[in-house]
């Protein structure tokens, strides 16, 4: 896999076409957060695992998403829901308490029945959080949540499609850091150094310079602007909208 | 291109003049850039807490560079906000640990690093304030960690993190931006820029 693919995922028609393809993207940005709300309010461990199961199933089911690509998404980013359980686990506030029931003593650390709870919990929404993310990222258009960040949110249209010109350099600078890694290999220099960064920042700034002037060439944020590609409400973003919400009710509810 | 731009050059601007898309798009490139290398330094991080928390923290500061060098770059009000969260939108489209939890801590980053820029009205960008900047941006970052993340972990801890973070915040986020604002004004490409008018201090 070249850096080139990795920095800038594209996603497929298939993923495009899905249920959660078509469901707009304030829609699905708004339910993650509110996910996320929801997940800070407990530390069962039930609730994020349940969730997280449920975007999971979605993401193959509602959004056409391959099995493996979910899997291969997912695998590094597991790590992180471990060690942030083993954080909260070994430096329970719980620990030093002589009331909390204790199940593990190694020497001067010592391991008990509540920290292991709120880690497993901790853990587990990290894991959710993940499982959201990747559910997102992975079934949303750049270009369709910009738009309806211009059109349906009224960020301001210069900012938004500003931001999007920006994001479709990255392939780009993929490029740019293969040709000054080649620049330094070629003078005998250590291929990957802190200054490739100040490199690849000239290259950027360069580059954003010259599409700025291109954009203000052909009228970019002077005067009223039109669309070419309308964006609405759909009643499917209701319907998606709606049983998100269900779903995270019922399952704060069900924990308790 | 740049000498008919030298030609034409801009009058003294106040810092609250309207963004140029120059400016728009400079600042969202600043934080698509870092948004690329907090997908790289994500990585590095879980490598390096496997190992050492806390000492991981000590490489915080790099998730906090745009929300400082980009104000540095552009000089105007938002430059933190948006730099910040544009980094944070991409490191999460790539794939972050944090998913769209990525977006709030970039917006709480950003939006501390913004008030203090705010306090002294836009017009000083010395060590002192860029470094009171970084903090506040640390320390906004490490309240989020500890209600989402840390919420079971003792005091003691949290204000071991909070050190490290505020520690890496100045060296990285601070003294590091400060250092490639003067390289990339050294190289001529923000000659047309608020850093290059000079009035650091």
């Amino acid at each position: 896999m070249t850096a080139a693919t990795i920095l800038a995922p594209e996603i497929g028609p298939a993923q495009r076409e899905s249920v959660l393809g078509r469901t707009n993207p304030l829609v699905k940005l708004g339910i993650a957060l509110v996910w996320l709300v929801g997940l800070g309010l407990t530390l069962d461990v039930r609730p994020p695992l349940i969730l997280a199961l449920i975007a999971l199933v979605a993401a193959m089911e509602l959004g056409s998403i391959h099995p493996d690509t979910l899997a291969r998404r997912l695998a590094p980013l597991a790590l992180a829901a471990i060690l942030i359980a083993l954080t909260n686990l070994l430096f329970s506030t719980h620990n030093p308490d002589p009331a909390a029931t204790e199940v593990l003593r190694i020497g001067p650390l010592r391991i008990t029945q509540e920290a292991l709870e709120a880690a497993a919990g901790l853990g587990a929404r990290v894991v959710s959080i993940v499982s959201v993310g990747a559910v997102f990222a992975l079934t949303t258009d750049a270009t369709y949540l910009v738009d309806s960040l211009v059109q349906l949110g009224h960020v301001s249209p210069r900012f938004a499609y500003g931001l999007l010109a920006a994001y479709q350099a990255v392939p780009r600078l993929a490029d740019d850091l293969t040709t000054l890694r080649g620049a330094r290999r070629l003078r005998g220099l250590r291929e990957w150094d802190p200054r490739l960064l100040i490199g690849l920042l000239v290259r950027a700034i360069r580059h954003a310079d010259q599409l700025s002037i291109a954009m203000d060439a052909r009228g970019f944020g002077a005067g009223p602007r039109t669309s070419y590609r309308l964006v609405s409400w759909m009643r499917l973003d209701a319907s998606v909208g709606g049983a998100a919400l269900v779903i995270l009710i019922v399952t704060l509810l069900v924990s308790r | 291109m740049t000498t008919v731009d030298r030609v034409q050059a801009p009058s003294p601007t106040s810092p609250f003049d309207a963004w140029r898309t120059r400016d728009i798009v400079v600042a969202a490139v600043i934080g698509v850039v870092f948004g690329v290398v907090f997908f790289a330094w994500n990585q590095l991080y879980a490598g390096l807490d496997a190992v050492t928390k806390p000492f991981s923290d000590v490489i915080y500061g790099m998730w906090l560079v745009p929300a400082i060098l980009a104000p540095l770059v552009i000089r105007k009000p938002g430059a933190a906000l948006f730099a910040e969260m544009a980094g944070a939108g991409v490191s999460a489209l790539l794939g972050s640990q944090w998913g769209p939890d990525t977006l709030l801590s970039g917006f709480v980053q950003g939006a501390a690093a913004e008030l203090v820029f705010a306090f002294v009205g836009y017009r000083r960008w010395s060590f002192p304030v860029v470094a009171v900047a970084a903090i506040a941006s640390a320390l906004a970052a490490w309240a989020h960690d500890w209600v989402l993340y840390y919420a079971d972990v003792s005091l003691g801890l949290q204000l071991l993190r909070l050190s490290f973070m505020a520690l890496s915040a100045v060296v990285i986020a601070g003294l590091g931006s400060l250092a490639l604002e003067r390289s990339l004004r050294r190289t001529g490409v923000l000659d047309r820029f608020g850093a290059a008018r000079g009035s650091t201090g």
